[in-house]
């Protein structure tokens, strides 16, 4: 039995389609009140075990329990007090942003406070009377955006909320979701940017291959994560010897002139080893997510 | 329940209004054919009769009637073809019900709401029945007030028999096409399946009068229940039951199925039959 205050319990859960097993035992723990960040690559499980937890599908085997009901035995229970956002948003574009909202509303008994929706439109910009079908990609996201907080849910399930923004408007979606986790709410999403999740995030789970590899806090993944760098020299060096220095690996060197490496964990070292020498110019490069936590996730001996 | 019924029939105010208003005008276009008829009553009878005995029995289901009479024009120009027209728009919303927003990703965000399968289900399914009983009124409609314009004489009370008969053969294909779009893979694939149904039904109901070794199959084609024909002999309260019989069991396996089967979004595979799936490797 989850203690009162888990907000998400899954125990070895299991989901099939057809003969294809998508989730391998998903266990998760989220507690009330926290900001929780979820990561894959694509098709690692993620959307699958978000639509477990609302009973959108049904679970093959194990445990889920979600505000302290299991969303198969009462889905509505479940619904009623957390606020969704679909990775694949899909909006019936015959409607206006407030037809749907209002019709959304209707569903939820009038959980909503119509002050509060207009609110979180006009803090995302967002029109509400034009019809969804003339919005773009990004002001569609919004009104998956509202619709997903304007009841003020205990928990806000979002698979991939702040996709198809700008970046002052991710900023803005993540400064609601802190002020959210801030007043009592927890909060589940699904990213791949980076920044979002360190910014944000009090915990990561990391899922692979239907499997949860690592629940930590973002600073210790952050760690482990790689970054790439182009370093251009004034005079040739010796890339070899920069890939002595601790986390740093040559991927290619130019005539001594140009230099690329990556480093897995903290720069600091190699900060320090190039203040030695003639640099002219330097160059960070943030792989993707993918590439920077699961490249360590792809060798078992550093698990 | 309420909330997804009004909502699903305003969405469905455009096909009523349009599929309605065909009916009707159709009616109100035909229906004054009839003076020529009438006033012409005796040759065209005697030229009927001059038909292949084999052509009459396709189109009259092999029972007796009189062409010249309103009853009989109607059956004939009216209500014969009216199982095809408008059971083409009961297959396309029973198969689109729930599977046209399911493949719109659409069904996805409405069933995250704290609203049941049941309630959603039943909700636009009532929603689909009052469409179609609001479709077959404004056809009445039609058919009425065109007899306003023209020498037609027609029983008000005794003409609700063909439509009442068609909601009923109606309710069958709508049960049929829904029960389809929850197993088959597509929505276009359970509209097409019931498609060949209802034009097979059709062709077979009249091709059975002309063949007798086709009398076998007569029993289990559900044209041979539309009382389009012979509607002025007292409503047919079988034939009633057992196409709206069927229909409703078809719509409770649906629901049944609905509540048990997992809502689809694009790329999850589970579009597929299971004997058109080749085996997968697990990713593991």
């Amino acid at each position: 039995m989850p203690s009162t205050n888990t907000a998400i319990l899954t125990q070895n859960l299991t989901k099939f389609y057809g003969s294809f097993q998508a989730l391998h035992g998903v266990d998760l723990s989220v507690q009330r009140g926290e900001i929780f960040g979820f990561l894959g690559p694509n098709g690692a499980g993620k959307t699958t075990t978000i639509r477990c937890l609302l009973d959108l599908i049904h679970r093959d085997g194990g445990e889920v329990v979600v505000l302290g009901v299991d969303p198969a035995a009462d889905p509505v229970a479940v619904r009623r007090r957390v606020g969704y956002m679909p990775g694949e948003l899909h909006l019936d574009e015959s409607l206006t942003a407030e037809a749907l909202f209002r019709y959304f509303n209707e569903l939820r008994h009038g959980a909503a406070d119509w002050a509060h929706v207009r609110q979180l439109a006009k803090r995302l910009d967002l029109e509400i009377q034009r019809p969804i079908r003339n919005l773009s990609h990004g002001n569609k996201q919004k009104v998956g955006i509202v619709q997903a907080l304007m009841h003020k849910p205990e928990l806000i399930i979002m698979d991939e909320p702040t996709q198809g923004l700008d970046p002052m408007m991710q900023q803005v979606v993540l400064g609601l979701l802190k002020e959210l986790q801030a007043s009592g709410s927890t909060v589940f999403f699904s990213s791949h940017i980076m920044n979002e999740v360190e910014s944000i995030a009090h915990r990561v789970g990391i899922i692979r291959d239907g499997r949860i590899v690592e629940v930590a806090d973002p600073k210790t993944l952050g760690k482990r994560s790689l970054n790439r760098v182009r370093i251009r020299f004034q005079q040739p060096v010796d890339g070899a010897e920069l890939a002595k220095v601790s986390g740093v690996t040559l991927l290619s060197q130019d005539n001594g002139h140009l230099v690329h490496l990556q480093i897995e964990g903290e720069m600091d070292p190699l900060i320090k080893a190039l203040a030695k020498m003639p640099v002219s110019d330097f160059e960070t490069e943030r792989p993707s997510l993918e590439e920077a936590f699961l490249a360590y996730y792809d060798e078992p001996e550093k698990k | 329940m309420i909330t997804v019924f009004k909502h699903t029939l305003s969405r469905s105010r455009g096909a009523i209004l349009g599929w309605g208003l065909t009916l009707a005008i159709i009616a109100m276009i035909f229906v004054p054919f009839y003076d020529s008829i009438a006033e012409n009553a005796e040759q065209f009878q005697q030229m009927i009769e001059l038909y292949p005995e084999e052509l009459m029995a396709f189109f009259t289901g092999g029972s007796s009637f009189n062409f010249t009479t309103p009853e009989g024009f109607l059956s004939v120009e009216y209500f014969s073809f009216m199982p095809l027209v408008i059971g083409v728009f009961a297959i396309l919303a029973g198969s689109g019900l729930l599977a046209a927003d399911e493949e719109r990703g659409v069904l996805d965000l409405v069933a995250a709401h704290p609203v049941s399968r049941t309630a959603l289900f039943w909700g636009r399914l009532w929603s689909l029945v009052v469409s179609l009983f609001v479709i077959l009124v404004l056809g009445y409609a039609g058919v009425m007030i065109g007899t306003t314009y023209s020498l037609m004489d027609l029983d008000a009370v005794e003409t609700i028999i063909p439509f009442a008969s068609l909601f009923a053969y109606l309710l069958f294909f709508t049960g049929l096409s829904l029960l389809l779009s929850m197993w088959l893979p597509s929505r276009s694939s359970a509209s097409m399946v019931a498609g060949i149904v209802l034009v097979a039904s059709f062709l077979l109901a009249g091709l059975t009068q002309l063949n007798d070794t086709l009398a076998a199959i007569e029993p289990f084609l559900p044209n041979v229940y539309y009382q389009g024909l012979g509607w002025t002999d007292g409503f047919k309260w079988d034939w009633f039951f057992i196409l709206s019989g069927f229909g409703f069991l078809f719509i409770l396996l649906a629901w049944w199925a609905f509540l048990r089967r997992d809502i689809r979004v694009g790329g999850e595979g589970s579009f597929k039959l299971p004997w058109f799936r080749r085996p997968q490797k697990s990713l593991a």
